[in-house]
């Protein structure tokens, strides 16, 4: 029997090499994104590559979306091994006295409640088996802060300790809960929004390995924390940002 | 096979830990350095990973004795001619309350378990820098983060590693070397039952979050991803394999 991963975010820059790389290594992916083109997009190149992947639409901040979409994923899949919760974004760079209410509470809700929602529809499945992974994303601003960023860098952080205490509490049942926490990535999203020189001269000589992230170095540590050769790690933060911090 | 041809030189790689990473280096490929005080058991181990069919060496090394380690690094060299993995594990645990800790006691402990970490870093760095690549993992423990009553020359150290990984991750990126820490949790190893009852090494290893008993294959899995192409953009971290028992 296959494994299957739902990944939230999936449609997007580093939820896309996850779903890929996850794809690799015979997983059934299901791509859950917002934007459900970009979700098609990343499921097209799976299968073209002769993998198995389902794209599927979510607001990760609607439980009733949540709900429905792990419905879905059970009804037509069986079960789910692993859960990625990629969905997420800083959407924002303003002073604090300028962030609306609406603004805050919707960076705070895509990237904190999104991940606790996914995880408390997607944890009783893992339970009732006795096993799963759940891969949460956090950032580097989540321990750093980040001026420009409250909202983004306590949602990060609160992912962080979210994940302990799912962890600990998920533990006796045998389900594994990690964070991983990129530094900056060349995802199409960013990159949109800065010129490669400028992300060059921004970021290079603080970065010890002379570069910024790509999608597929994350994709490998979220593989990596669904083998059997992690099974011993549970509630730790792994930061991937080539020795930014 | 992740390791195809790459040299791997594991200090402390005759028992525990480090012949569970030394073995599990051979199973992916690795031509294997089994470098040890004790010659035998290194021998021992190599020939354990020749019949899984690596190529293994053993050298008798103290890692606190600079001569020491750089003939661990010549004849390195003059076997393989490189090296791509150093893997720092050699180490010692002394109990003793800090009140009646000997001077001998805590130089010992740092000139191993710290002092071992830089001369090795010092014999192999040189060629690592030439060929723009390679891969440092050092064995640091949890007891970094949370101190251990009765063994604090060992936190110390161990604490000490995490400080000095990053600083050298920040000195090596350049070169395209890489420089981590692993902190296992207590494992089932010969080390715990220097100190506790075998009754009380049981239990207290059942006693995680899991309640999964940290193996030496636990620990090594999560060296061989440091060390495999799959975590180049990696450096500076220490990464927590213990159970679940100690989050930071």
């Amino acid at each position: 029997m296959s494994q299957v991963a739902l990944i939230s975010g999936g449609g997007g820059g580093i939820g896309g090499a996850v779903a890929r790389r996850m794809a690799r290594a015979a997983v059934t992916v299901v791509v859950a994104d917002y934007d459900l083109d970009a979700a098609e997009k990343v499921c097209g190149e799976i299968v073209r590559a002769g993998g198995k992947a389902e794209a599927m639409s979510v607001d990760v901040t609607q439980a009733r979306e949540v709900k429905a979409l792990v419905t879905d994923v059970t009804q037509r899949l069986g079960h789910i091994d692993v859960l990625a919760n990629i969905a997420g974004g800083s959407f924002y760079t303003k002073r604090i006295e300028e962030f609306s209410w609406a603004e805050w509470r919707q960076v705070i809700d895509v990237n904190l409640k999104g991940t606790f929602l996914m995880c408390r529809e997607v944890a009783p499945l893992m339970q009732k088996h006795k096993c799963g992974r759940i891969l949460n994303t956090a950032s580097n601003y989540g321990v750093t802060g980040s001026a420009l960023r409250a909202p983004y860098s306590a949602a990060k952080a609160g992912i962080i300790a979210f994940t302990r205490s799912l962890a600990l509490e998920l533990a006796p049942d045998g389900i594994l809960v990690n964070t991983i926490a990129p530094g900056p990535t060349d995802t199409p999203r960013v990159m949109e929004k800065e010129t490669p020189e400028a992300r060059k001269q921004r970021w290079w000589s603080a970065i010890p390995l002379g570069r910024t992230g790509k999608p597929e170095d994350l994709a490998e540590l979220f593989y990596f924390l669904t083998t059997p050769e992690s099974a011993a790690i549970t509630g730790q933060t792994f930061h991937c940002n080539g020795g930014l911090i | 096979m992740r390791l195809q041809g790459r040299v791997a030189v594991v200090t402390g790689g005759a028992q525990g830990l480090g012949r569970a990473i030394t073995l599990g280096m051979a199973h992916e490929g690795a031509k294997v350095v089994v470098a040890d005080l004790q010659a035998d058991k290194a021998e021992s181990v190599a020939k354990e990973a020749r019949s899984l069919g690596a190529e293994a060496l053993a050298v008798e090394v103290n890692v606190a004795s600079e001569p020491s380690v750089q003939r661990l690094a010549e004849e390195t060299f003059k076997r393989f001619g490189a090296v791509d993995i150093l893997v720092n594990d050699a180490g010692v645990y002394l109990r003793s309350p800090v009140v009646s800790k000997t001077e001998e006691d805590w130089d010992r402990t740092f000139n191993i378990n710290l002092g071992g970490n830089f001369l090795c870093a010092r014999a192999f760095v040189p060629a690592m820098r030439k060929q723009k690549s390679g891969r440092i993992i050092s064995i640091a423990s949890s007891i970094a983060h949370t101190g251990a009553k009765e063994f604090a020359d060992y936190a110390a150290s161990k604490a000490a590693i995490i400080g000095f990984v990053k600083a050298l991750a920040r000195e090596l990126g350049p070169d395209g070397i890489t420089v981590n820490a692993i902190c296992p949790g207590s494992a089932n190893t010969d080390m715990p039952r220097r100190h506790r009852s075998e009754e009380e090494v049981m239990a207290r290893l059942r006693a995680t979050p899991l309640g999964h008993v940290l193996e030496p294959e636990d620990i090594a899995g999560s060296v061989l991803f440091l060390a495999s192409d799959a975590a180049s953009y990696i450096t500076g971290q220490a990464y927590n394999v213990n159970c679940g028992t100690v989050m930071i």
